[in-house]
This record gives structure tokens, sequence and C-alpha cells, in this order.
């Protein structure tokens, strides 16, 4: 779907964006992580044709994003605002026909999204009368508006209550069961957990992490195991290193030469009521902050593999 | 993304009917004609009221005649003044004759006379000295009442005096024709077609007040159309509207989009007024058998047409580097004030329409099209390749300044925070992308 390849923005001799190569597959929702001044708005701006790489190639299903006959792409920027003295229904529709939309065709469109973000009764009120929620919805509406093939949304949840946060990821869900692409840029580690299928941090215009969740959840887990279990661990079992207590689970972490799967079975056998094991991945945000603070990652070591120190590090991040 | 024309004509729609539905324009186009209405009105009401008022109301006149030569004239005085009216006025009325009357009263020195004049027992005091007939040397003495009542009090007195220094040695009639020579005198002009005509003076009039308020208007409809452009470029910069905008639509769809509404807004504002002064003006243009040329016309719509593009890319610039609406007026107000710079030279432009001053203003692109607005009103032949030359020194720096505009909109829409300085603004000119 979208290719971006050795993709690099120099501002005032700063290379913003530093050769940057990756791919978003059709119906996937990627996200795209890193810092403040990363580089992730420089980047999206050159995706959506707003400014120009000074070198490397962006494409979108096989066209250059600035040839006027590549599929439509969307934008939701994380600094957004409405034309406010006019109705919800007239901003939509004018959206619509910037799109190309006929204006019947724009205006039956704005009808349709303003149902779906559960908004049809404010369509005749000016934008200026609705709450800062509301906005958000109608500014999402902007982005949905003439069916895009991509959608790159910067920062969506801001401003959403849960309910709408809800609303809104079901939205995406919805347009990725129809094809659509989604490229998300957020700080909310734990919604790209939840609905991304890949992601791609950046850290000063570098790529540092780059897969799925999953991958690179792996990459960088330790050798240990979460233990919950309604009776007491034994403090002696073969190939744990040591035991780290929480609130209601225990950290084991083992010998390098142990597998977690021995371990399980030596806790059974020794009795343990076993409620819950599983590796210890750290969370994607702990990643993340550990990759922001010490910038280590794949323009590194290429490999994503943690030294001893950085595990170290991490798991001290561990909740 | 590459320049599309419907694109660009859906943003000039939007542009062009949000801004003609704002309160402020209507406003605009309603207010300021009655504005002036109003004013004009009121205040020539009230100047010829109070003319006809100092001239009709009973007035004392101290006379201290050392010369001797009025010791015959009777103690009352009473001139007729024809009051020439409201020269805009079309309505077929019979001229109204105003009568001064004034009594007489003989003081035997100047110095009794003005006393008199501060104790308010007259209102002004004539002095005829002893050397008059030599040297014309009389004096006048009033209280402080205002240039029209006392214009018009010195007006019936100087004729009165006329013909009190003539009456007795002269028949009446011809005393009469002395004292008012020109009474029935009528002009006749050679025109264009060798033939001599009635000499028209509201026509005389109109023809340079006509093309003076096409060029203000011209002005008028550069500058509104710039402003509202300058408020749309920085009031959606400063909400941040564009940057959503700008994925679907290029920067000069959206610059055209809004040099095409914007500027439609403003000659609408305009058209507006010109018709309402047309519709109320047409009786006058009508009695003066005035009609406007029209390459005139095609001439205004030109410069209309360039300097408002010139005008505008300049605003246009100002709003995408600007971070919000003050600061764009506090960059913006210089070249507001350049397209009005030929109405304040406009006494050396009537008195010498081709002289170096406004045939320079006339090519200097922020003034030239006000300018040659002003040297056509006043009916001077302009040479054709100065208007050639106007006009094409005008079209070039447009098309330059639209240039340079666009380059800085499409940067500067999507800076925030600090304003560029002029070495940063010429690197974004000459920068590649």
């Amino acid at each position: 779907m979208l290719e971006v390849r050795n993709v690099t923005k120099v501002f005032d001799d700063r290379k913003v964006v530093n050769d940057v190569t990756f791919d978003v597959k059709p119906g996937e929702i990627f996200a795209l992580l890193g810092q403040n001044g990363a580089g992730k708005t420089t980047l999206i701006r050159m995706i959506t044709d707003i400014t120009r790489p000074d070198s490397g190639t962006i494409t979108l299903e096989g066209q250059p994003v600035t040839s006027p006959s590549r599929p439509r792409i969307a934008y939701l920027p994380e600094e957004r605002g409405l034309y406010r003295k006019v109705s919800v229904l007239e901003a939509l529709a004018y959206y619509g026909e910037l799109k190309d939309l006929s204006r019947k065709e724009a205006r039956r469109q704005a009808v349709e999204l303003l149902e779906e973000v559960e908004l049809a009764g404010w369509a005749k009120k000016h934008v200026h009368e609705l709450s800062k929620g509301m906005q958000q919805k109608v500014q999402m509406c902007t982005a949905l508006i003439g069916d895009p093939k991509l959608l790159v949304l910067d920062e969506p949840f801001s401003g959403l209550d849960p309910v709408n946060v809800r609303l809104l990821e079901d939205i995406l869900k919805k347009r990725r069961e129809t094809g659509v692409t989604v490229l998300l840029s957020t700080h909310q580690i734990n919604k790209v957990e939840q609905l991304c299928d890949r992601c791609l941090m950046i850290h000063r215009g570098h790529m540092v992490l780059y897969g799925t969740v999953r991958e690179i959840r792996r990459q960088y887990a330790e050798h240990a195991v979460y233990v919950s279990a309604s009776t007491p661990l034994p403090s002696d079992l073969e190939g744990v290193i040591r035991m780290e207590r929480a609130d209601d689970y225990s950290k084991l972490v083992l010998q390098r030469s142990a597998e977690a799967g021995t371990v399980l079975k030596s806790l059974i056998a020794r009795g343990v009521a076993v409620d819950s094991f599983q590796p210890a991945q750290p969370p994607l945000e702990d990643i993340f902050r550990h990759v922001a603070d010490t910038g280590s990652g794949l323009d590194q070591g290429r490999s994503g593999k943690l030294g001893d120190d950085a595990i170290a590090a991490l798991s001290g991040g561990v909740r | 993304m590459k320049f599309s024309m419907s694109r660009a004509l859906t943003i000039a729609r939007r542009e062009y009917v949000t801004t003609i539905k704002r309160k402020a324009f209507l406003f605009t186009v309603i207010a300021m004609p009655a504005y002036f209405a109003f004013v004009m009105t009121f205040s020539v009401s009230l100047g010829s009221k109070a003319a006809k008022r100092a001239m009709t109301e009973t007035n004392t006149i101290a006379l201290v005649d050392s010369t001797g030569l009025l010791a015959e004239t009777p103690p009352q005085m009473t001139v007729e003044i024809v009051d020439e009216g409201n020269p805009f006025d079309t309505s077929k009325k019979a001229p109204v004759t105003n009568k001064f009357a004034a009594e007489v009263r003989r003081f035997p020195d100047e110095s009794s006379a003005k006393a008199a004049l501060q104790k308010n027992e007259v209102q002004q005091v004539l002095v005829l000295p002893a050397s008059y007939m030599n040297d014309g040397g009389a004096r006048r003495y009033t209280k402080n009442g205002g240039i029209i009542g006392s214009s018009g009090r010195e007006r019936a007195l100087l004729r009165w005096l006329t013909g009190a220094l003539l009456a007795g040695h002269l028949d009446s009639s011809l005393a009469e024709r002395a004292v008012r020579p020109g009474k029935g005198l009528v002009n006749y002009q050679l025109d264009d077609k060798s033939q001599f005509v009635m000499q028209n003076d509201m026509r005389e009039l109109l023809t340079f007040m006509v093309p003076l308020a096409l060029a203000m208007l011209l002005a008028t409809s550069i500058v509104t159309g710039g402003q509202y452009l300058l408020q749309g470029v920085a009031e959606e910069k400063e909400s941040r509207i564009l940057e959503s905008l700008l994925c679907t639509v290029s920067t000069d769809d959206l610059m055209v989009g809004k040099l095409i509404g914007l500027g439609g807004a403003g000659l609408t504002l305009v058209a507006t007024w010109g018709l309402v002064s047309s519709y109320f003006g047409a009786p006058m243009l009508a009695v003066a058998d005035f009609n406007m040329p029209f390459t005139t016309l095609v001439i205004a719509a030109v410069y209309f047409l360039l300097g408002y593009t010139f005008y505008a890319s300049i605003m246009t610039g100002i709003g995408a580097v600007t971070n919000n609406m003050r600061e764009a007026q506090q960059f913006a107000w210089m070249f507001t004030f350049a397209n009005f710079i030929p109405f304040i030279t406009m006494t050396a432009t009537i008195n010498d329409p081709n002289s170096g001053l406004a045939v320079g203003l006339s090519m200097f692109p922020m003034t030239a099209a006000t300018e040659m607005m002003l040297r056509l009103g006043t009916g001077a032949v302009v040479p054709a390749w100065q208007l050639a030359a106007s006009m094409g020194i005008l079209a070039a720096s447009a098309w330059i300044m639209l240039m340079i505009s666009s380059r800085v909109f499409r940067i500067g829409l999507l800076m925030y925070g600090k304003t560029p300085n002029l070495p940063e603004i010429l690197k974004w000119v000459t920068s590649k992308g």
C-alpha cells in the first residue's frame, strides 16, 4: 500500500528525518511512534504530500504520492481546527467537495458520517456551539469524508472521553475491514497495543523500532516469567536466579540455560496453585521509554536485541 | 499536488459566500453610504441654513464715514442676493432670492462705533477714512461669527457700498448693472465637435468628480479585497484549519481560490456602493448631460484586476508569515497606506496631471492604479505609452508578487511561533522546495 524508501528531510542543516524506510500493508492499522520533535509530523507531511522529501521516495499503491492519480489520502493533523461560523453539515460537505465529490454526494456522505459518530442531531448547529469532544468527532469526519484509501491520523484520541475513544476505535476497525489503511501517530501507547498491527518508532529522525507489537515485545523480552499463584511460591526453584515479589504477582528471573516450561512444571510438581504464568515481555510503553532515553534500536544495532544493561534497565520499569 | 481549477472555484465560492454573509460585510455595505449621505446632507443643510440666517436676520451696521460720500444714503439698506443653492440639486426649483436687510447707524468716530460693536448694539462696523477715495483703505470690524455667516454679510455689505457710492451719480439701472455686471452672464465653450455649447458648470464638476469617485472606489475595492484576504489567511492559520486542508488541496488551489473569492467580495461591496451612487446620482448626470467614457471604465477594470492581484498577493504573504491578525495588521498598514498616497498628492496632480510626480506615481506599482485614474479624471491627455508602461509594470509586479507570495504561502502556512525575518523569507523564496 504505502512504501517509504530512504526518505530524508533536512531543515537548517539538521536531518529531521534520516533515511527512513518502511511499508504499510493494505488494511493495516500502523502506528508511528516517537517523542515530541522526533520527526513524526515531518514524515507525515511528506506522506500526505504537504512537503517534499530531500531524498528518497514515497509511493502509494505504486504511484508517487505527488501523482494526481494516486489513491486518496486523508489527514487529521494534531493541530487542527474547523470553520467555526458555519453549520456542522456545511463544514463537512465543504471538505467533501474539496475531495472532488459533487455537492449532493458531499452532503449525503456528511449526513451518513454524522450519524456514524452520533452527531446527526447537531448537523444544523454552528461548529462553535459544539463541545470540544464533539468538534473532535466532526474533525474526524472531515478526514473520513470522500472514502480515502489511506487515513493518516495524528493523535486522534486526544480530547475524547472513554466512550468516544471506544467509538473512534470501532470506526477505525470498521474502516480496516473495508480495506482502508490507517497510519496512526499517537502517544497513547496502550492504544497502539490494542489497535495496531505494526508500528514504527523514530527517534531524532532515525528509525529505532519497526515490526509487529508482538515482535517488538519479544525482541525486548527478558529471560524471566511473571507468575501469580494462590499459594506461596517456593524460594529454591531450580533454574531461577532470583524472585521479585509485587502485590499480585512475582517475577522469576531465570538462568540462561533454564526454560520457562521446565520452571512451570516444577511449580506444579511442588503443589503451587498457579493462576497465571507468562513470559516477561515488557509493555510497549516501557520499551518506548527505554528507546527514547537511550536512543538504542534499529539504527544502533539493527538487531533490536538489548544487552544485559538494557534488560536490567527495562526490568526495573516493569510493573 | 497539482493545481485544480475546480477545487480553486470551490474554495472561491465558500470564501465569497462566507464573506458576504458576514454581519460586518452587510453593515459596511449599508452603513458606509448611509453614514456619508447623512453627514453630507446634515452638514450642507446646516451650513446653508447658517448662511441664510446670517444674511437675512436684521443687522445694524455702524458707519463711520469721514469722506462724506454717503451722507445722502438712507438709514435702511436692502440687498438682494440670489441663492444658487446646492450644485448637486437637480430639481428644477427657481433660485431663491435672499434679502439682506440692515439698518445703517452713523457714528462720529471709530472708537464709539467699536464700543457699540463690543456692547452688541451693532453687528459690524464699516470705517471709510478721509483717504478712502485715494487709496480705498476701508476698515471693517465684526465679532467672530463663523466663516459662513461672515462672508455672506461681507458680500452683502460690499454690494450695498457699491450701490451707495454710485447713487446719485448714475441712473438707477446703470447703477444696478454696475453692482451686478454678470447677473445674466452665459458662457459658451468650443466643444470636441467645434461647436459652441453653453458651459455646464455641473458637467465640468462631474467630469472630475466621477473619475475621482472611481479612483476612490478602485483604491477601496483593492484594499478591501486585500484586507479580507489578510484576515482570512491569518484567521485560518491561527485556527489551524490549513494543515488538514493542505492534504486535500494544493497551496495554489487555496491561494487562487481565496484571491478570486475575496476579490469578488471586495468588488461586490464597491459595486453595490457604485450602483447605489449611480442610482441617486443618475438625475444629476442626466441634467449635466454627463456620460462616463467607456474607455475609462475599461481602464478602471484592468487596473482593478492588476492592482488587486498585486496588493492581495502581498496581503496573502503577510497573512502566511504572521501568527495572528494583530501581527498581520502591523505589517499590512504600510502597504494599505501606499495605495492612498495619490489622494494626498491629489492637488499637485490636479494642477499638473503630467508632472514628474504624477507620472512617477502612476508608474510605481503600489500607487499606479489610483494615480492613473486621478490623472485621467482631470481630463488630461495621458500619453498612450505611459498608460501601457504603467499597466505593464503593474502586471509584471503583480505576477512577480504572486509567485513570491505563493512560495511564502506554501512554507509560511505550516510555520507557527516565530515570525520569520526578511532574510529568512528571502531564503524561502529562493529555496527549492
